[in-house]
């Protein structure tokens, strides 16, 4: 189990025990530190946490309201009808479905594809495994708009330009290779005794790849699955090279078109902007113990 | 390497079970490789190989093969590639002194038991799962002369003279994207750094603590040396990411005004599809390669290397 324990070890998931007041017993000089500490910390969160705070509250407001009155104050009237003129106004359901499209597609396929890759480069070493690892990790470091002009006249000539499946195949190009430098080492650290008793009891490769491997992995392969989530849902470069029709846009695609022909009208905007990040919100709420434990830790054990 | 899946075979023909090791790796390994090689090497290379073609992108023209020309016009006649590059550079810098810095500190402060923690920790990382274009569209607004919070903070609490035009002005607008640039990335060194901290050991500290060191002591002597891979990977990963950055200038200032918050990535996307410059496009997107690789690399071949042990 030695793949699981890495990631046993979550940097947030030990936050549950967090109401602990120091001690009256302490030497008090500690506890000015800590309460100094935590008085700016709160100061801190509380400035990271205002364009929420102003971007909410300006989404409920009317276009006077928002002109006569700084951000802060309260709206006159609670306008949530801004909410359904920006999913009008901005295409939402359509661009919604299509981002919700690609990324069902993509996330899991790319996932089971890079799996296999790492797991033929971990367990399967062959002579020159550890090259083909980093000729794999070399291209997931590099900027993606260093191709981007020949992607785009690629799809043209492969007549893929403007299709779902012409922003799968690129995607599913650009998630691969980090996701297998991060399994690559989960696989790794499977005990080889584990892998041995299987092979006398007959199982295949592919039995042992699906069988042991796989589930051992499932904490990496969830905090890839919600990384790759959030990276799909959000990725604008290559969208916006190789997407032209308004009906085959993406959520960031609309986004960035809502704003620059919707300017003025701030509610709405606002309410435009903050639909288009629930969906990666509740991925991070839902899985958010997988998320920060172990999306890095693999990456960090180096 | 497991034993048991091939009998005592005597080691004298070691190059033939390694070629049927590369056999049974194919299958799993070919899908991915194929789409890499496909849809990201093969444009990558292309772009080189067009760095030396005039072309303006249309199939219905031919590239003409025109050797270095676009390489010595964007040294020598392209203001705009040495803004560009310059850009990039002081962006790499700023972001390897304040997010990365603002990320350790926090990740210090919120490794503690407090009331609150996981609050804060969601606070400083949520920013982080944001697209960038929506953290540009965000701050666009924000940074709005008019009607955007920071001009109204600034005149409601008196300090109505250093009101500016956030992202008008030329000599401030790429720092005005920088802002939000490190509102959106302290969260993920944050992160980083947490789960680094999570592998000092404790009985290190404990040891420390016992001997009678204070807090500095324990943090100068156990701390950072225990942090340094984090470290490492938290510079490469920064510098990697602040090559790459597009979205919030792209969603922002265009590069605007006046080319002032240009970068290398949309410099090089814009001669290609706004000036219909392949070529040009394919040369600058060959020094953002090179620059990259020259990192990259010495960077892999570590961690391959470590790995080995």
């Amino acid at each position: 189990m030695s793949g699981a324990t890495i990631l046993a070890n979550p940097a947030a998931s030990g936050g549950q025990v967090a109401a602990v007041p120091a001690p009256p017993a302490n030497r008090p000089r500690r506890d000015y530190v800590s309460i100094g500490l935590w008085i700016s910390l709160a100061i801190s969160a509380l400035v990271w946490a205002l364009p929420f705070v102003f971007m909410f509250l300006t989404s409920v407001k009317s276009r006077a309201d928002v002109n006569t009155a700084p951000p802060w104050y309260l709206p006159t009237e609670w306008l949530f009808s801004n909410y359904a003129d920006a999913v009008d106004t901005g295409n939402l359901w359509v661009t919604g479905a299509n981002s919700l499209l690609v990324a069902v597609i993509k996330v899991p396929l790319g996932l089971l594809l890079a799996a296999a890759a790492a797991y033929a480069l971990a367990r399967l070493r062959f002579r020159f495994s550890k090259l083909v690892l980093g000729l794999l990790a070399a291209g997931s470091m590099v900027p993606i708009q260093v191709g981007l002009g020949p992607l785009f006249t690629t799809m043209l000539s492969l007549d893929l330009l403007d299709t779902k499946l012409g922003l799968i195949l690129p995607y599913l190009a650009f998630g691969i290779p980090y996701q297998i430098f991060m399994l690559y080492g989960f696989f790794r650290a499977i005990p080889d005794e584990l892998e041995e008793s299987a092979r006398i009891d007959g199982a295949s490769t592919f039995r042992i790849f699906w069988q042991i491997c796989l589930p051992l992995a499932k904490p990496a392969l969830a905090a890839l699955f919600i990384l790759d989530f959030v990276a799909t849902w959000n990725e604008y470069a290559i969208a916006a090279t190789l997407l032209q029709s308004q009906d085959n846009w993406t959520v960031p695609l609309a986004v960035l078109g809502f704003s620059g022909q919707h300017a003025t009208d701030y509610g709405p905007l606002n309410a435009f902007i903050i639909m288009s990040a629930v969906p990666v919100l509740i991925v991070y709420l839902m899985f958010q113990r997988y998320f920060v434990a172990g999306a890095f830790s693999g990456a960090v054990k180096g | 390497m497991s034993v048991l899946e091939r009998p005592p075979a005597p080691p004298a023909a070691p190059r033939r079970r390694g070629d049927r090791r590369f056999l049974r790796a194919l299958p799993y390994l070919v899908p991915a490789a194929g789409l890499y090689v496909a849809f990201l090497v093969y444009p990558m290379l292309d772009a080189v190989r067009l760095s030396f073609f005039s072309w303006n992108g249309f199939r219905t023209s031919e590239p003409e093969f025109v050797g270095l020309r676009n390489y010595v016009r964007m040294l020598t006649n392209d203001p705009v590639f040495y803004t560009a590059l310059s850009n990039s550079v002081i962006w790499v810098v700023l972001s390897l002194l304040v997010p990365m810095l603002l990320g350790l500190l926090l990740a210090l402060a919120l490794n503690r038991r407090m009331i609150g923690r996981n609050l804060f920790r969601s606070v400083f990382y949520i920013p982080a799962v944001f697209a960038s274009i929506t953290v540009a569209a965000m701050w666009r607004w924000i940074y709005n002369p008019t009607v955007g919070s920071l001009n109204q903070f600034l005149e409601a609490v008196g300090l109505a003279s250093w009101q500016q035009q956030w992202l008008g002005d030329p000599k401030i607008a790429l720092y005005s994207v920088f802002v939000a640039s490190v509102w959106q990335g302290v969260g993920f060194s944050l992160v980083l750094f947490l789960a680094g901290l999570q592998q000092v050991p404790a009985e290190l500290v404990d040891a420390a603590r016992v001997d009678g060191a204070n807090r500095w002591q324990v943090f100068k002597a156990v701390t950072i040396p225990a942090l340094r891979p984090t470290t490492a990977v938290v510079i490469i990963l920064t510098i990697i990411n602040s090559l790459k950055v597009f979205d919030l200038i792209v969603g922002m200032t265009g590069g605007g005004p006046a080319q002032s918050t240009q970068v290398l990535a949309l410099w090089s996307y814009q001669q290609s599809f706004s000036n219909h410059d392949f070529g040009q496009g394919g040369a600058i997107a060959t020094v953002l390669l090179v620059l990259s690789l020259c990192l990259v690399v010495p960077y892999l071949v570590r961690t391959l290397k470590a790995e080995e042990h």
